[in-house]
């Protein structure tokens, strides 16, 4: 609770919480809004927004609605970003609580795994991934998951290296507790706090991962997505900026409201600015 | 980011080439013109200035630069400048004396014989005689020149009884019309003695090339540009009037735009840039925009049907798809009206077309929807009839056209799922595996329907083989007429054979030609005598000037 009202003083997690708020609001109305399939036809391609009143935001180069697909575009956003967020975070707690706890070879072991990880930029790794696989969007947000994972690791990897000596975690020793007790029940909710944090940085790098994939062309094609949506208005930018710049301003909202949110959440969790 | 986009260009063009290599060979068509605006008629007044330097955007950079053994229409926006072609396509396709300065052929269609022009040398300064006419038809273009391998295979031999005669010998009749339509693409010229005895694939000349045309060969940077410069013996009196000439690699479309915009290049052509940029400097008039002198360049979208897929082996369902795709609406709002509707596998473009050979598939939702009731495929709790995988070829248009057909048979109740594949792995899925029940791609009309459009329909072209039937449907009909056709000499005969393949091609539709397309060229204002013949960008461009 004392948390709560520690973030509820940062601006920066209040901003966020707001622009939040927003693109989870776009993405519940959009079947209600728009219950029809976003990428039909609509009307006629490329009209100019505020001017015909079927289409707030006017139509793309395919004469599909831009409003439409940036509502359902927001499910996709969202959907994308939690699902790979938690796979990374699943992952990378696991590979790290272990590789922290146990040291040794096991730490070697994981930490060689992750590093080949790392030395593969992870938009790279990622193209890799899509062009083996395939682009559902189910899978996608799996293999985004799997590329944003190793930071995870490293952090919780870190945190329980320092915490596995202390008192508390020597007295749970003592008592004979389990390794995976001490892991998971002890050590772990006192390693989540930073964790918690970057989780908000993947989340927003999970978007942006999707809307370039969807720039390129390499995204689920039958799936309204913004990245898309910049992709298709970048070759009529001249003549219809609209296109790409709506997504693009929704990228920008989604993107900035995680990370203002993971900036609060810092400021809350940080003991030096708690003021009792 | 950037590097990564970088290599997806690059990537982009080899698959590019990839593609264009099958477009090859734009033959000459007809002489219909779709749309139009360029070079007035009151123009050829003015006197040609001679100088200058022209520089114009392409956006697929090549590994060969052989036109003898290799024809696409990007080639010969490289190479056409500096080797030429027996004979090219003039104004209403009539064939025009390059090399060759006249020909004949025997009653029987088997002997065929050029005259060859006198007193021209090439680029290295030796003569140019029907010995190389004879080393090239026999080494290059029969042994490994895509398609001309096909238009010789019946060649047994070229016979030279003097330096200015070369006498072409083929086993089975050869049509005349196809040998002169087909030379303006397969029947370029490159030097015997540069060549003989060497290895003909890893030539130097292959990426430098030595010819006879009116610009010579200085450099080529792959990726970035081919620079070439005036040719001062050039055998017309006085041409070429440009002294240096540019070729650009600009493979973004919103790019070549601004390129054209800032005067950065004078020209682009095979509708590179995006249609509504297209629409826009049409309007301005420091520009010409228009498909004049692209009427050999008509390309036809395709949608193909695998008829080894159950729902898609009943013709019905066929038809019903082929009724439910609005293509007018198409043109008009997604093309600008630069294109229209098909009218079977030979455009309207061309000399062999013969309306109302074609059954027509019109716009009606309601028919298609019975069509799919009747045969069997009713519209299941959720309002689908059926799930189909569309795959398109890479490429934008091609892939905002799979979108309009999803969107198109998504209200009769088709839903269909679009898979994104890349030029290598769309000929791997669907020409070779035939994993696919929907396809959609662009076939470049040849100017001869026995070249390039027959082979679509024809059966017993083995898998794997890019852009030929993968549709899985067979008629022996069809395939007897296709054969007969190749070696029919009298040239109405050929042309009513070909509007009977039409009739049989379009009846049972394994793949319908959906729309008809003829590239645009976008050129600066100033340029003079351009884009005055069907083929205009893949032409030696010795009469072009620059006006101040």
């Amino acid at each position: 609770m004392r948390t709560v009202r520690f973030f509820l003083t940062s601006p920066a997690g209040i901003i966020g919480l707001v622009l939040l708020v927003l693109v989870l609001a776009m993405a519940a109305s959009a079947g209600t809004l728009y219950p029809n399939d976003p990428l039909s036809l609509a009307g006629r391609p490329l009209q100019a927004p505020f001017v015909n009143p079927r289409f707030v935001l006017g139509t793309d180069s395919s004469g599909r609605d831009v409003a439409a697909q940036m509502f359902h575009g927001a499910r996709t956003s969202l959907l994308i970003g939690i699902s790979a967020t938690l796979v990374a975070i699943v992952v990378g707690v696991l590979v790290g609580s272990i590789s922290g706890y146990y040291g040794g070879w096991v730490d070697v072991t994981l930490m060689r795994i992750t590093e080949a990880f790392q030395t593969v930029p992870n938009f790279i790794l990622l193209l890799v991934l899509v062009v083996i696989f395939g682009a559902r969007m189910d899978l996608l947000a799996f293999m985004i998951g799997l590329v944003s994972w190793t930071a995870v690791a490293r952090l919780t990897r870190a945190e329980f290296l320092t915490l596995r000596q202390r008192e508390f975690v020597q007295a749970c020793r003592v008592l004979g507790m389990g390794d995976l007790r001490i892991i998971f029940r002890e050590i772990l909710p006192n390693a989540l706090p930073p964790v918690i944090v970057y989780a908000s940085i993947v989340m927003a790098f999970s978007i942006l991962l999707e809307s370039a994939l969807a720039f390129l062309g390499l995204s689920d094609p039958n799936v309204a997505s913004w990245g898309k949506l910049i992709a298709d208005g970048r070759r009529v930018l001249r003549t219809a900026w609209y296109v790409a710049t709506m997504p693009g301003l929704a990228v920008l909202i989604a993107v900035l409201s995680v990370s203002l949110i993971g900036q609060g959440i810092n400021d809350a969790l940080n003991p030096r600015l708690r003021r009792d | 980011m950037r590097r990564r986009m970088g290599r997806h260009h690059r990537k982009g063009c080899e698959m590019n080439d990839l593609m264009i290599n099958r477009r090859a060979f734009g033959l000459g068509a007809g002489a219909t013109i779709l749309a139009g605006g360029m070079s007035p008629a009151a123009l050829a007044q003015e006197t040609p200035r001679r100088g200058g330097v022209l520089t114009v955007q392409t956006y697929s950079d090549l590994r060969t630069l052989n036109p003898a053994m290799r024809a696409s229409y990007a080639i010969h926006i490289y190479t056409s400048k500096m080797v030429e072609p027996l004979v090219d396509l003039g104004v209403d396709n009539q064939p025009v004396p390059k090399l060759a300065t006249s020909w004949s052929s025997s009653a029987d269609g088997k002997t065929i014989t050029f005259k060859l022009r006198e007193g021209v040398k090439w680029h290295d300064g030796k003569p140019f005689t029907s010995a190389d006419v004879q080393f090239c038809a026999m080494e290059m273009w029969k042994k490994y020149q895509n398609y001309g391998t096909l238009l010789h295979r019946f060649l047994s031999a070229v016979d030279t009884p003097d330096p200015h005669t070369a006498v072409f010998r083929y086993d089975q009749p050869m049509p005349m019309e196809l040998l002169l339509r087909a030379a303006c693409e397969l029947c370029y010229v490159v030097p015997k003695h540069v060549f003989e005895g060497t290895d003909l694939l890893k030539n130097p000349a292959n990426l430098a090339p030595v010819g006879t045309g009116p610009f010579k060969f200085v450099s080529y940077a792959p990726g970035q540009n081919l620079i070439m410069e005036r040719n001062p013996d050039y055998w017309v009196a006085g041409q070429p009037y440009l002294d240096r000439l540019i070729i650009r690699v600009i493979n973004d479309a919103a790019a070549t735009t601004a390129s054209l915009e800032s005067g950065d290049v004078q020209a682009s052509f095979f509708s590179a840039i995006p249609r509504t940029d297209i629409v826009r400097l049409a309007k301005d008039n420091r520009f010409r925009v228009g498909t004049k002198g692209n009427e050999a360049y008509t390309i036809l979208n395709t949608i193909g049907f695998n008829t080894r897929k159950k729902e898609l082996a009943d013709v019905r369902v066929r038809r019903a798809l082929a009724h439910a795709v609005d293509l007018n609406f198409y043109c008009e709002e997604f093309l600008m009206g630069y294109g229209k509707p098909a009218k079977g596998p030979i455009p309207s473009t061309s000399s062999f077309f013969v309306p109302g050979s074609a059954q027509e598939y019109p716009y009606d939702p309601k028919k298609a929807e019975a069509l799919l009731d009747e045969a069997g495929f009713k519209k299941g709790p959720d309002g689908t009839r059926m799930s189909l995988r569309l795959m398109p070829n890479q490429s934008d248009d091609i892939r905002a056209f799979a979108t309009y057909i999803q969107q198109s048979l998504q209200k009769i109740g088709v839903k269909v799922n679009i898979e994104l594949l890349d030029a290598a792995g769309y000929i791997a899925k669907v020409n070779r595996d035939w994993d696919f029940e929907l396809c959609t791609d662009t076939n470049l009309y040849r100017g001869d329907p026995g070249v390039g459009s027959t082979i679509w329909f024809q059966s017993g072209v083995p898998a794997g083989t890019p852009w030929s039937n993968q549709f899985g449907w067979t008629s022996p009909k069809l395939d007897k007429l296709v054969e007969d056709a190749l070696v029919e000499t009298d040239s109405p005969k050929r042309k009513a054979m070909y509007g009977e393949f039409v009739k049989l091609a379009t009846d049972e539709i394994p793949v319908l030609m959906a729309l008809e397309q003829v590239f645009i060229s976008v050129a600066s204002a100033k340029l003079r005598n351009d884009h005055n013949s069907p083929r205009w960008p893949g032409t030696s461009w010795a009469d072009v000037w620059i006006a101040s």
